[in-house]
């Protein structure tokens, strides 16, 4: 109450809001409170700053916790066979082949069904659709899935098309993944355009050039580092995805190519290994864990080079 | 510069859609027989060490996924796998609305496991009534009185007892609280009997493997599970008190000596109960674990594959279910499943004719 009433009258100065209020005319009490204020802001920015720094130094602790024992844990299980031997009953020396490559047809077919429909929301947003009222309902609804649990959206395909067809499948896996990755990349897309400056569609249609042309061939090669960042981000969003993919691929032993069939997958594995008792299993586990780690990360730093090597080459 | 960026933007998903089409091409080589099954988790161990062995020998490539009874039940009725797995026998108006044929391929037993860092937890009797009220959180501790005063021998430490159980819908927990039912009428009163109870004590944890992973993970732990998770995983278990009063230790023999009386011909579905039976070597938890399948296949191919794949099992797979310590069902119970499998049909005939 009292910060609030202070603060007031000084911000509004002269002006004399509270004229109850003056304590301009008595100096030595200024003086004191001035003082007294000053002890006490210092004390609350040292306190709070104290918090911050400790606050983000516990998350970094975490963090460095969390992959001290990724690394201990996960280079045990680590080996070549993992990456020869497919998944197999404890004791036959199993590896996790299968699961490697059924994640990346999943992702793969994720990346290719949400990353144009991703993008083509982003630009009907930015560029079409703006401000106005579908596309305020669309941003809306948008947001909705870009917060709605994974496994809802795996229960959806499940309906969808798991039951239909008969059959789980890296096919329904692969869409409920891109159902997941398409508002991500439709956010990242529309944030991104949004910040071309509008002299460059200014500049494309003083030139004659038709609405498409301006989106096409000026507003999204310019955003297009940006774009592709977004999509770097959701394919690493994605490739850890546990949940949609228990009710929509379900898993498998054996090798499997065939998109129409249940497939196995690295975070399914991950959660059905490391829950087990089986000793070489659980090794098995953290090995996929830091594989799919190691793999986000690798994502990450491809796009915050990409990001790196836009920049320098607009700036040349 | 822009348009560089564009073209390997393109390029990029040219080569997405690419590798996308090989491999669905790749697919139609090589799907052709594997079959897809899935529940029971007490049952995986011998389900995928018999597709292991008939693999090998050429048959069908069954990809067995062991997501608990429950939901094996689901998935066969909404005929999303080629065949379901549940230890909990389906009831026959629920069998008859689904078109499932429902028949038994072996038996297995669940024991007590028990994490006791310092004692010989195979050296530990437990009854029914104990383990129960464990299950209640009426016993809370590992020296309770009415634990050392059947285990005089044993120097049991002041540790807090931490029950796991089936956070998923099990077979494996419909056979144990039927068993638990049947000993104690409080627990069947106040927890109740069936596939998923409301426990109340104990932390869930999801299939067999899970509930065996929390108590290899947990001191003071006990967990029910089927034997073979047990033993694979040289896990301590307990000794039971059974129906005549002998405590009794989990062995092949004590399991068959239970699964010796079971009448598979009084239930059409061929549904038994072997939980608490008489005889003074009898394990008192054993229970046969039972296939669903459709009985108008949308895929008769797979159908047939998944039949002779057990038919395959049921001549060959006794090494594989002593190795484990399942039972394998007498001879003559086998040849009625396999005249069951007549009624699999398809435009009015059977989809597979086991050879004699």
């Amino acid at each position: 109450m009292t910060t609030g009433g202070s603060t007031s009258a000084t911000s509004s100065g002269p002006s004399g809001a509270e004229p109850g209020v003056r304590p301009a005319l008595q100096p030595g009490r200024t003086a004191r409170i001035n003082r007294s204020k000053y002890l006490r802001r210092k004390s609350t920015d040292a306190i709070m700053g104290g918090l911050c720094t400790f606050a983000a130094v516990l998350g970094l602790v975490f963090l460095a916790l969390i992959l001290f024992t990724l690394l201990s844990k996960g280079l045990r299980g680590m080996s070549l066979d993992l990456f020869i031997h497919k998944t197999m009953t404890p004791g036959n020396h199993g590896g996790l082949a299968n699961a490697i490559v059924g994640t990346l047809m999943q992702v793969a077919i994720g990346a290719v069904i949400g990353t144009p429909l991703g993008i083509a929301i982003g630009v009907w947003l930015a560029e079409i659709g703006r401000n106005g009222r579908l596309a305020s309902i669309v941003r809306f609804v948008n947001d909705i899935l870009l917060s709605a649990p994974s496994v809802l959206i795996g229960l959806f395909v499940y309906q969808v098309i798991v039951k239909p067809t008969g059959n789980f499948s890296a096919l329904a896996g692969g869409i409920a993944l891109a159902l997941i990755a398409m508002p991500v990349i439709a956010r990242t897309t529309e944030d991104i355009i949004r910040l071309v400056p509008d002299a460059y569609r200014e500049g494309s249609v003083a030139l004659g050039a038709r609405p498409s042309t301006t989106i096409l061939q000026v507003v999204l090669p310019a955003a297009s580092g940006g774009i592709l960042t977004g999509v770097l981000l959701a394919v690493a969003r994605i490739a850890g995805e546990t949940a949609p993919l228990i009710v929509t691929s379900l898993g498998n032993l054996n090798w499997n190519f065939d998109l129409m069939r249940a497939t196995a997958s690295l975070p399914m594995t991950i959660y059905r290994y490391a829950s087990s008792p089986y000793k070489e299993w659980v090794d098995l586990g953290w090995a996929g864990a830091l594989l799919i780690t190691f793999g986000v990360l690798a994502l990450n730093i491809a796009s915050r080079v990409t990001m790196y090597y836009r920049a320098r080459g607009r700036r040349a | 510069m822009f348009h560089v960026n564009t073209r390997m933007l393109l390029k990029g998903a040219r080569v997405l859609a690419i590798s996308a089409v090989a491999a669905t091409t790749v697919a139609g080589i090589a799907a052709a027989d594997d079959i897809t099954g899935a529940g029971s988790s007490f049952a995986a161990p011998i389900y995928t060490k018999w597709a292991e062995q008939s693999g090998a020998q050429g048959g069908a490539k069954l990809n067995y996924q062991s997501v608990g009874s429950g939901a094996g039940q689901t998935q066969i009725i909404n005929r999303t796998v080629d065949f379901g797995a549940s230890d909990a026998a389906v009831s026959a108006d629920r069998l008859e609305a689904n078109h499932l044929l429902q028949f038994p391929t072996c038996v297995g037993a669940v024991v007590i496991a028990v994490n006791l860092p310092g004692v010989d937890g195979s050296k530990l009797k437990l009854t029914g009534d104990i383990v129960a009220d464990m299950y209640m959180g009426k016993i809370r501790m590992w020296n309770d009185k009415r634990i050392k005063a059947i285990n005089p021998g044993l120097k049991l430490p002041a540790l807090a007892v931490a029950p796991a159980y089936r956070a998923d819908s099990s077979g494996t927990t419909s056979i144990f609280t039927d068993y638990l039912g049947k000993v104690s009428p409080s627990f069947k009163d106040t927890v109740g009997v069936g596939t998923s109870v409301s426990w109340k004590a104990g932390v869930g944890a999801p299939g067999n493997a899970g509930v065996a992973g929390a108590v290899t993970n947990t001191k003071g732990a006990l967990g029910y599970v089927e034997y073979a998770y047990a033993t694979e995983n040289h896990m301590q278990v307990a000794m039971l008190s059974n129906h005549n009063g002998k405590f009794v230790a989990p062995s092949s023999a004590s399991f068959a000596a239970a699964a010796a009386g079971a009448d598979y011909t009084a239930d059409p579905n061929m549904a038994v109960n072997m939980n608490d039976t008489a005889g003074d070597g009898n394990w008192p938890i054993v229970g046969a674990t039972y296939v669903l399948l459709p009985t108008n296949p949308t895929d008769t191919a797979r159908s047939a594959s998944v039949m002779k794949f057990f038919d395959w099992s049921f001549k060959n797979g006794k090494p594989a279910a002593d190795q484990l310590h399942y039972i394998m069902l007498p001879e003559k119970v086998y040849d009625m499943i396999r005249s069951r499998w007549s009624k699999v049909e398809s435009n009015g005939k059977p989809v597979y004719t086991a050879a004699k």
